[in-house]
This record gives structure tokens, sequence and C-alpha cells, in this order.
């Protein structure tokens, strides 16, 4: 126990500089900005009530719950098949495989979030493609709604979730799902109560990520929906940006970072890693 | 950032001195401050040895936190009108020198304490000709029939004089009856074609809406289609009840670049300045005495040469009700 206490005391020396620059440049603009959300336009929880009693930010707050559940659910679906075939795969597939993972996610966001505009829009490559090919023969709506909101969300947030679902699954003994198969079980089965199970704390990491990214996502939403989908970001560049009350816009802020806290919070108890007990 | 950090420090190590040696203009970027940085900051770099910094986009919410914190590090920065007003009210802009500004010259439709305009504009409708065979649209009514002129169309997303306005005259109200609007009387109208509107949130992003067909009808800038037009994409323009707004410029309360900043906006609403910029960018100049400067064929192409058909939008009504809009507006939107 005494090396491992050591361990902690001079981890947090070397940790000093980073917690110095958050303190600098997160925690007191955060105070900042929490102050002003009770503070204007005059002293008092007044934003706070707004924001909460209006049916109309009601609505937004679904918005941004919904999208970003849904989002998750669909990156999941997607990301697990890559994941294990990443981890199955000869290693030098997977490499090839990572790169291109990774290559997507250094490319600027704002240049992929067009490119999608492009791709999706009613004269865009995927609509054209289709009546091209007599599938449909009104151009499909894929942007300005849910739909764009998703797919270029999905599309940014799955390297997030294929790394850490990636990380557990390596680590799975092959052997398991063979023993699971001489035991009886059928694929299903395997899949199910074998492997599912074991891969569950990279699905719970990558999902919350992608949950809080989602919730906080303004670029993305902004281009590729309409605005019957807004979600609370934009609504705070508008209070911020365009009526310059910063009193509603830190305290749509102020609550949004403490729901993210929240599911820090909840993701820390149930599903802290097994090696620190 | 890496700009502003310049700025910052040019600031900082020539305070107190009368003639910076540099300042730092803000606009919206894209072609708009391009013409801006061509036709207003070069020439004013010329005349005074003064370094123009460039930098953006125009952020009105920076613009309060800078002057509340006491680090202005914008000098001269392009807004829109309504809000200048609004701004000039709440103490967050120094009031011009018009001993500096000639303001003599200027159109005074743009002209106020706080700010002068930097150009007008006008929103007008738009269309993709390809889009429709037979009937062309030609009044904002078009604009909201989607039964005659069905498809997508495309409107300024952001709370801003024009919208409203257009949705109240398509619904039949003279322009002279405009003011005080009829909120409720506009959003009923805007109802009628909800979901078929596609938002535009700039300009460039306006002219793609346009040219790709996703959005083959419009209400737009007019420079961004006289853009289009430009490089040889057939546009049809309807300057039919044409709705003026205009861009001011303002300095920021506190700025240390105080003097500086004022000669900066006399060089730019100059006769000679306002040609250049509305020749390159489409929108008309606010000095009087540009028209003379200007080339036929270019006037023609400007809101100045539709003042006949033309309805200004109350900038002194939206400074007051500007919250109170947006706020509406916004939530509008969200349902």
């Amino acid at each position: 126990m005494t090396t491992a206490t050591i361990r902690r005391g001079s981890g947090l020396g070397f940790a000093m500089p980073a917690m110095l620059l958050l303190l600098a440049f997160f925690i007191i603009p955060v105070a900042g900005l929490l102050m002003r959300s009770v503070t204007e336009p005059e002293p008092g929880l007044q934003n706070y009530a707004a924001l909460l009693g209006s049916a109309t930010y009601a609505k937004v707050f679904f918005n941004t719950f919904f999208v970003a559940g849904l989002v998750t659910i669909v990156t999941m679906l997607i990301a697990f098949p890559v994941s294990w075939a990443l981890a199955i795969m000869p290693s030098r597939w997977a490499a090839i495989l990572f790169a291109v993972i990774l290559l997507s996610m250094w490319t600027n966001l704002l240049a992929r979030t067009y490119a999608w505009m492009v791709l999706l829009q009613q004269t865009g490559l995927i609509n054209r493609s289709l009546m091209a090919l007599g599938l449909i023969d009104q151009p499909l709506q894929l942007t300005n709604n849910l739909v764009g909101v998703t797919i270029g969300m999905v599309y940014i947030m799955l390297p997030f979730m294929i790394l850490p679902l990636y990380g557990v699954i390596k680590k799975i003994d092959p052997a398991i799902l063979q023993a699971a198969a001489l035991c009886g079980a059928t694929k299903a089965q395997a899949l199910r109560r074998v492997l599912l199970p074991l891969a569950a704390p990279g699905l719970a990491s990558g999902g919350l990520m992608v949950f809080v990214m989602s919730l906080g996502y303004f670029v993305t939403p902004s281009l590729l929906g309409g605005t019957a989908n807004m979600m609370l970001p934009e609504l705070i560049v508008q209070q911020v940006q365009s009526l310059v009350n910063w009193g509603m816009g830190g305290a749509a802020a102020f609550i949004l970072l403490v729901v993210t806290l929240g599911l820090y919070a909840l993701q820390l108890r149930f599903f802290e890693p097994k090696e620190g007990r | 950032m890496q700009k502003t950090l310049l700025a910052l420090a040019a600031t900082m190590t020539i305070a107190g001195a009368a003639q910076a040696e540099q300042m730092v203009f803000t606009s919206w970027g894209g072609t708009t401050q391009d013409a801006q940085a061509a036709h207003w900051a070069a020439p004013f770099t010329e005349k005074t040895g003064t370094a123009v910094v460039q930098d953006g986009p125009t952020d009105y919410g920076k613009i309060k936190a800078m002057v509340e914190a006491g680090a202005v590090t914008w000098d001269v920065v392009d807004v829109e009108f309504d809000w200048a007003l609004q701004a000039g009210a709440q103490g967050l802009l120094e009031p011009l020198d018009f001993s500096v500004i000639d303001k003599s010259k200027l159109d005074p439709r743009f002209v106020s304490d706080f700010a002068v305009g930097s150009f007008y504009y006008s929103f007008v409708l738009g269309w993709n000709p390809a889009n429709f065979g037979g009937e062309q649209p030609a009044t904002l009514a078009d604009l909201f029939d989607t039964a005659k002129f069905p498809g997508k169309r495309t409107f300024y997303k952001w709370s801003a004089p024009g919208v409203i306005e257009a949705a109240l005259l398509a619904d039949g109200v003279a322009p002279e009856d405009l003011y005080p609007l009829d909120l409720d009387r506009a959003f009923a109208k805007l109802d009628t074609i909800k979901a078929d509107i596609i938002w535009w949130e700039g300009g460039a992003q306006s002219q793609q809406l346009l040219a790709s067909g996703e959005a083959p009808i419009g209400f737009f800038w007019n420079g961004r289609l006289a853009a289009l037009a430009a490089d040889g994409m057939p546009v049809g323009i309807s300057w039919d009840q044409n709705i003026t707004a205009a861009d001011a410029l303002v300095v920021p309360k506190g700025t240390v670049n105080k003097e500086t900043a004022m000669r900066f906006i006399a060089e730019a609403t100059s006769a000679e300045g306002q040609a250049a910029f509305a020749a390159a960018s489409g929108y008309a100049p606010i000095n009087l005495e540009s028209a003379d400067l200007m080339s036929p064929e270019v006037r023609a192409t400007l809101p100045d040469a539709q003042t006949a058909v033309q309805v200004n939008a109350d900038m002194a009504y939206w400074a007051q009700h500007r919250d109170e809009i947006g706020n509406r507006w916004y939530a509008w939107q969200a349902q």
C-alpha cells in the first residue's frame, strides 16, 4: 500500500501543470459563467425558471437527450462488429483499418460535415445514385432533419466508440468463446451470454463518451439538422452570440455541465475499473 | 487567435500613442471582408502607415465580454445596424467623432451617434430558373406560395430585420403599415411554409443551396446573388419590395486606439472607399458621392438602382425590440 501512496503523491505533482491550466482556463471561466447565470439581467434564478418552465426549451432539452441517445445506440450497433473484426483479423489488416479510422478522426470536423452536406442533399451523390438505379422516384430528405444529424454525428463519434471497445474485446481470450461453443452454445447465445457481458465495460465507457460528446455538439447538428431538432448547444449560441444574453446562455451551459458530471458520476459508480479494487 | 494575440501585444506596447502602428478590424469573413481589406484597409495603411490586422468573425457576445473586462482588442467592428443602435444605447460603444468622420456626405438613413453605415444591402427574392418550367416567381407572395412554386425555400436563420417584414408584405400588409411589426401575423404566415424552409446561416451557404437546387427559391442578400450571376450561373432576381438593411461600423468602448479607429472609419466611409467596395461586393455605398465614381453598369446591379420598389427595414424599431423579437423567433424555430 505504501508504494501506491507514494506513486499517487508524485503523480499529483506531475499533474500540476495540467491542473493549473484547467483552473485558469476552465474552472474560473465556468465559475464566471455560473455567476452571470444568476446575476444577469438581475440577481435571481429567473434564467433557470425560464429555461425549465417553457415548453419550447423543454423540447430543446428533450431533443438534446433524444439525439444524443439515438447517436449513441446507432454508434454502438456499428462499432461493435467493427471492433470485433479488428480484434480477430490479422494484425496487418487491423493496422490498415485503424489507420483509416484514425485518419477520418484527424480530418477537420467542418470539412467532414460539409462533405456530408454535399453527399446527403437532394441533388447529392446518394440521392442521384439511388434515383439512377431506379430505387426511388423522388429524392429522399436526408439533410436538415434528424436523419442528417444522426448520420453526421455517428460518423464523427465512431472512433470514440471503436477504440475503447476494441481495447476490451482484444483482451477477451478467444478460448472462452470456443469453450462456449464446446458447451453447446449457439453463435447467438455465445454473443449474448459470453461476448456481450465481457465487452460491457468497453460499451459503457465508449457509450458514455459518445453520449456526453453528443450532448455538447454544435457544428454538426447546426449544419445537418433543421431547427425543429434544435439542441442545447445551439440554444446557447443563439443566446450568447445573437441576443448577447450571457445570463440565459450561462444557465443553459450550467445545466448541460451538471448533467454531464452526473452521468460521469454514474459511470464511476457502476463501471469502476476492477484493477483499482 | 494568433492575430488577436498579436494585436493585443501591439496595443499593449504602443498604448497611449495617438497614432497607433497597428489596429484591428473585425468583420464577417468571406468575400465581403476581402473587399473591405482591399478597398478600405489597404488604402488606409498606405496613407497613415498604420497596419490593419483583419480578425473575425464578428461576435456580439465577444464584444460585450471585451468591453466589460476592459480588454478591448477589436478597434473597428462591422456589425448589423440594429445591433449597433442597441449596443450604443447599452453603453458598449464609443461615440463617433464626427470632426474626423464627415457625416454630411453620408446617407442619413445610416448615421447615428455610435454607428455609421458600413454598406447597405437588400434582401431580395431569388430563384433558380432551372427549377421552374413555366411561370417564374415575381413577388414576395410567390415566395410563400408553395402550390404555385413548390419546393424548399431558404431564409436567413438568425433573428434580424428582413424575413419578418417579407412575411407581412407577402400577407398583404402595406409597406407604410409594417411598423410596429405584427408578429402574430408574421409567424402565422411563416407557419404556412415552415415545413418547406431550409435556413441559411451565412452567405456562402445560401449560394450553395440555390446553386445546387436544394432550395430552388429563397430570400437572399443581393450581393450573394450578384456573385452567383457573375460566376455565370443563371439566377432569377426580383427586386419587387426589396427590403433594405445595413451593416454598421462601430468602435467598442474602451479601445486604446480610439483616434486611429475614427480615422479608419473616415477612410472606409469616404466616397472612394465606398465606391470601390460596392463595385467589389455588390452591396450599396452609404456615401452619397460614391455613385458618381462608379460605372453605370455597376450602379445598375446595386440596391441603389431599386429605390422605387424598396422597403426600408426600421432599424430604430428593431434596436428597441431586438430581444423580444429574437426570443420569439428562436422559440418559434424550435417548435
